[in-house]
């Protein structure tokens, strides 16, 4: 029997016992502890929410594991639900809201955690607030998106069914340590999967498409096929660009994102895996753009409602995902094209938001490709641009901001028209920004967020439009300042 | 009479092969101050395959990157180690950051897989260690003018670096793991050889360490300079400030290093690393003919 990288027990392994049999498994004293911890996990989730102190998005999974540690392996294993791990740098949200759509045309209930609880305890809570006190879920589909660092604890417990990576970028390797050693932990969960279990990749990442070739699983390369595009590949975001079997530099016949495209390496052959899910035409606009998809299931036209190449890559994985969760009711080209047209953006991504007099754009940055492709984004704008960019040091953002250096910032300067840095790496941001070409003396320096934010309104004219670029923590810390201000609702992930 | 304005030659050594750290800051950091002041640069890229002429530069730059990006360098490296060699000893000026400090050391043992040779001008060898040291590092530094720099940044490695006696730190780590954890010492220094583990990246934080690197590199190129325009370096000064107060913070990342390498180095000697002339003997059952100590026929012999 294989292992999934992991040290857990093996006796609740689907491999020993078909889905449904693990509650003639499991002992009395088991079933109490389980009990008691998902009991004490829903009590710390309504006494945060009664309290005020956030949505309890951890809280309940921290408490939870602590009375039993194996909460989120034995509720995991109890369910007959479809179970789908999205990982990967970029992505995982939007490709989460994708597929989830996509899955609930196709007749399946669908269980998702927030994406800012993507760790184990985010995880786990997740599953406490979809089980009753007997462990059991309603849900059909328990769709997790997790972070790529903690896959390969969460993977273990959770067992999945589907396993989607989006992409391996460089994203906080303070975190994360090195590329290929995050890239060797992905791995030992594809080598986990079951033969019954599927691993969707994306075949234009270099990186992703070459993980563990020996493994049992069935694979699903997804990527885009389309003639025409693409171009160079960036010098400064491009993490993946050299063989990785043979260390040669590769050569792209096309390049559509950062690292990402159609690629051979001219020394040792290594190619792009023939693609199960392609994209054969983009036709982009600036809201969105359509898209021809060709899969084992047919053909689909889909209308992606969100702009920007890396989207057209979320929807291909989305679509991928549903390929290989097989649905209950099979989704016609008609049906899926709804259901993905009625995505909207995760909050934070280049989300619209009227505030009074102004426009803000909230765009959530968290690495080099997705800040030059928010960039990228805004730069297709016209007029100059007020901004408002904050990072911070907290266990989500990490600590290390050395990537804001590779990032295309200079691109922005020459269309600065105000600027104010925040978060409590304000400093960091200031001195990019100067050395990106800005005026030190004319930048507000405002640690505080809700001081930044007056300032860059107040220095943007009314009728204009204040761009914001935010980490993930100072980017909800700004929401939850307009929300309360009426300007947005709620973030509304569950 | 104007005197002519004066041109600093920079050298890029693989700026995409070891570019993983925003490290293309520090030469954004060059070129900027060397705008501000009206001084001309030239940037030369060098990558795989290409060998520059080292005797037309002032200013080496080479980074960091990963294990394999790293071994792939060690192996152009030997191309270009003999002009290199020489430059360094005539004085060229040169920053290496994190794998490209261990690269200019005599090895970099992985904790698996063969050991990487360096080009050994830095009296230093690395050993693979079990945990990274990841966190913020503050560091001390008197770079022969008396005059005592305060150097902050981040560091990310696993390699233990010790140095050798022929090499000197570069500073005095205040908070952080720096080298190894263990004996205090940051980076390493020989001639103009500056070699660190911080990156974040370096020099826009420790504007006086750039400001060294170009005056250095001025006097390199000309006999007569004067010194460099003050600049008005005040964002620079807030974010190293900061900086600062994160390395220092208790129970940071670098006080829990602070921390478990005194304990350590309470059970530990710092390990003895083995001068040039045994190099050979160590290597001897390991990589042998990748640490032969006749490092100029090993270079010259690919």
């Amino acid at each position: 029997m294989r292992t999934i990288a992991g040290n857990e027990d093996p006796a609740a392994s689907r491999d020993s016992a078909p889905a449904g049999a693990y509650k003639t498994l499991i002992t009395p004293s088991a079933q109490a502890r389980l009990t008691l911890a998902l009991a004490g996990g829903k009590a710390a989730g309504t006494a945060a929410r009664m309290l005020g102190v956030g949505g309890g998005t951890s809280f309940p999974g921290i408490v939870a594991r602590r009375i039993d540690p194996r909460v989120l392996q034995k509720a995991a294993a109890a369910s007959d639900a479809r179970k789908v791990i999205v990982t990967g740098s970029n992505g995982k949200t939007t490709t989460c809201r994708m597929l989830a759509a996509l899955a609930r045309a196709g007749g399946l209930r669908v269980t998702q955690n927030r994406s800012g609880s993507n760790l184990l305890q985010g995880v786990t809570s997740a599953a406490v607030a979809e089980s009753d006190l007997l462990g059991r879920m309603d849900a059909q589909m328990l769709l997790l998106e997790v972070d790529e660092a903690t896959v390969r604890l969460v993977a273990p417990e959770l067992r999945p069914d589907t396993f989607l990576i989006t992409n391996i970028f460089r994203d906080q390797l303070d975190r994360f340590g090195e590329l290929y050693s995050m890239a060797r932990k992905l791995e030992a969960v594809i080598d986990g999967l079951p033969a019954s279990a599927t691993a969707v990749l994306n075949g234009d990442d270099p990186l992703v498409a070459s993980l563990a070739p020996g493994a049992s699983a069935r694979r699903l390369y997804y990527g885009i096929q389309a003639g025409g595009a693409g171009g160079q590949v960036p010098e400064h975001a491009a993490d993946t660009i050299r063989c990785v079997r043979c260390q040669h530099m590769l050569s792209y016949r096309a390049v559509h994102l950062s690292h990402l495209g159609d690629y051979r390496c001219p020394a040792c052959g290594a190619a792009r895996p023939p693609l199960d899910v392609a994209v054969t035409e983009i036709r982009a606009f600036d809201t969105g753009s359509e898209i021809t998809v060709e899969t084992p299931e047919g053909s689909y036209t889909l209308q992606v409602p969100l702009p920007g190449m890396h989207n057209v890559y979320n929807a291909a994985a989305a679509l991928a995902g549903q390929i290989a969760l097989s649905l209950p009711r099979p989704l016609g080209p008609e049906q899926a094209r709804r259901a993905l047209a009625g995505v909207r953006p995760a909050f934070g991504r280049l989300e619209e938001i009227r505030a009074g007099e102004r426009q803000v754009v909230l765009a959530f940055v968290k690495n080099p490709t997705s800040y030059n492709t928010t960039l990228r984004e805004v730069l297709r704008r016209p007029g100059r641009k007020h901004v408002l960019a904050a990072h911070s040091n907290t266990v989500v953002d990490g600590e290390d901001f050395a990537w804001l250096w590779d990032t295309e910032i200079e691109q922005l300067v020459p269309q600065l028209a105000s600027l104010t840095v925040s978060g409590t790496r304000a400093e960091e941001v200031w001195l990019r920004f100067k050395y990106a070409g800005a005026d030190p003396a004319l930048t507000e320096v405002l640690p505080g967020r809700l001081a930044a934010l007056d300032a860059a309104l107040t220095g943007t004219p009314s009728g204009e439009c204040l761009y914001i670029f935010a980490g993930y923590t100072p980017m909800r810390e700004l929401r939850g300042i307009m929300q309360r201000r009426g300007w947005v609702r709620p973030s509304w992930e569950e | 009479m104007t005197p002519a304005p004066k041109t600093v030659r920079i050298c890029h050594l693989y700026p995409r092969l070891l570019s993983v750290a925003g490290d293309r800051g520090n030469l954004l950091a060059l070129t900027q101050r060397c705008t501000w002041r009206g001084i001309r640069y030239r940037v030369t890229e060098a990558d795989v395959g290409e060998v520059p002429d080292f005797t037309q530069t002032d200013l080496i730059l080479l980074h960091g990157g990963q294990d394999r990006e790293m071994t792939a360098a060690s192996r152009d490296l030997a191309a270009k180690a003999g002009p290199l060699r020489d430059a360094i000893e005539s004085d060229a000026v040169v920053l290496a950051v994190c794998a490209g400090y261990q690269l200019l050391g005599r090895y970099y043992a992985p904790p698996e897989g063969e050991p990487i040779p360096g080009l050994g001008v830095l009296d230093v060898a690395t050993e693979g260690g079990p945990a990274r040291f990841i966190g913020h590092v503050a560091a001390a530094c008197d770079l022969g003018s008396g005059e005592q720099h305060q150097l902050t940044g981040f560091e990310n490695h696993s390699g233990r670096t010790y140095l050798g006696r022929g090499a000197r730190p570069l500073g005095r780590v205040l908070a952080g793991a720096g080298n190894n954890g263990e004996d205090g010492t940051e980076g390493a220094r020989y001639r103009e050889v500056y070699a660190t583990y911080l990156h974040g990246p370096v020099l826009p934080k420790n504007p006086w360490l750039a400001d060294h690197l170009l005056s250095r590199a001025l006097a390199h190129r000309y006999p007569d300079v004067d010194p460099l325009a003050p600049l008005t370096d005040q964002a620079e000064a807030r974010a190293s400030a900061a900086a600062f107060r994160l390395a220092r913070r208790p129970g940071g990342p670098a006080g829990r290093w602070r921390a478990a390498a005194a304990a350590l180095s309470r059970f530990r000697r710092p390990a003895e690393i083995p001068s040039g002339a045994h190099l050979a003997e160590t290597s001897a059952n390991g990589g042998a003919d990748a640490l032969s100590a006749d490092k100029e026929t090993r270079w010259t012999s690919h």
